[in-house]
């Protein structure tokens, strides 16, 4: 599971997530991706779910890149134990997501591949996303096929 | 024929709340600027820069700016802002452009053919540097610069000393910049079962404060 190797403070406080995601919101790397709508949390096992769903549906196709990293340490207090005697012991970690930020990217196979693999990959996801992919990119594999 | 842009030039205030009402009437706010010329606030039409920046010579266009009353410019797009959520246009930088002198453009790198490396040795192509910094004559811009891949074996690299290289523009990135290469792919081992399950939140380690002793010690 994706965690950081060295942190500064073990527990962090909940903060906000308001505004969009300027940084992060347009392809870096591949030729497709895949675009969160709405801000949220990720999860780590929701990024490993996420990925794993995606390579197994590539195979051996093409590259992924994840573009989220979860990074924020979520704490939970044990069931039936009453409040207060300070904070919770850390749980799991988070990715923090604004509405644009590019989650996954993708690159070395068809279109339709791509969209199918990020479709599995989102509903691995608690939030709504897109697919989205560069300008210019053959529609289809037969036209690709017409192109080479 | 070129497109020939319409820019009004705004009047008023040029804070958030003046770009804001330009945008809610259709428009969205620009600015033009360069060869010598003072920047001018103005508002265009986002269905002719769409239009523009989608074309096959993309940014790279040069387009008469029609200065509703001042006459005309010849311009570039330089920069531009999206809206992270609904990839509308927010802002435009254009640039003035004077026919005679060299100017530096980033033009699309297209790769052709289908590489040996991805057809018969099951690699993919992975294409590192998508746009190539040039300087040449507004006039020769080209639309892409294409480099034939066919060739490429596994783990070969396609490097900006391998573009084709012409009178008309020179190159300022790094000779040894890699353009693209094909890289082998890892299949995914399959997880041990309930290894993800069984796997608890390990705690990472806590960076220690205050000084460590070989800072300090460096310090007197």
């Amino acid at each position: 599971m994706l965690m950081p190797k060295k942190v500064k403070y073990r527990k962090q406080q909940k903060g906000k997530r308001r505004g969009k995601a300027w940084r992060g919101s347009s392809l870096a790397f591949g030729e497709y991706g895949l675009k969160v709508l709405e801000a949220g949390y990720i999860t780590d096992r929701q990024i490993e779910a996420s990925r794993i769903a995606m390579t197994r549906f590539i195979k051996r196709g093409g590259k992924i890149w994840l573009r989220l990293f979860p990074d924020k340490p979520i704490t939970k207090k044990p069931a039936e134990v009453r409040m207060g005697s300070g904070k919770g012991a850390l749980d799991h970690w988070v990715a923090v997501v604004k509405p644009g930020k590019i989650l996954f990217e993708m690159e070395g196979v068809a279109p339709e591949i791509a969209q199918e693999a990020m479709r599995l990959a989102s509903n691995k996801l608690p939030l709504k996303t897109k697919f989205v992919q560069r300008p210019g990119v053959i529609k289809t594999a037969a036209e690709k096929e017409t192109a080479a | 024929m070129p497109e020939v842009v319409i820019a009004k030039p705004r009047e008023g205030k040029f804070n958030k709340n003046a770009a804001r009402r330009v945008r809610v009437a259709g428009k969205i706010p620009a600015v033009l600027y360069g060869a010598g010329h003072e920047a001018i606030a103005v508002e265009v039409d986002p269905r002719q820069i769409s239009r523009i920046l989608y074309s096959e010579s993309g940014h790279n266009t040069i387009f008469d700016v029609d200065l509703s009353g001042t006459g005309t410019a010849k311009a570039m797009i330089v920069d531009w802002q999206l809206d992270p959520i609904k990839d509308s246009l927010i802002h435009i930088d254009l640039k003035r452009i004077a026919l005679d002198k060299t100017l530096k453009v980033s033009v699309p790198i297209r790769l052709v053919g289908t590489a040996i490396g991805v057809k018969a040795e099951g690699g993919i192509l992975d294409q590192v540097l998508r746009e190539v910094e040039i300087e040449c004559l507004p006039g020769d811009i080209p639309s892409h610069i294409d480099v034939d891949v066919t060739n490429l074996a596994l783990h070969a690299v396609v490097r900006v000393k391998d573009l084709p290289h012409t009178d008309k523009y020179k190159f300022l990135a790094e000779e040894e910049t890699t353009v693209a290469h094909v890289v082998s792919i890892r299949e995914e081992a399959a997880p041990a079962v309930d290894a993800v399950a069984a796997a608890g939140p390990a705690e990472p380690e806590v960076a220690k404060k205050g000084k460590t002793e070989a800072e300090g010690e460096a310090k007197k």
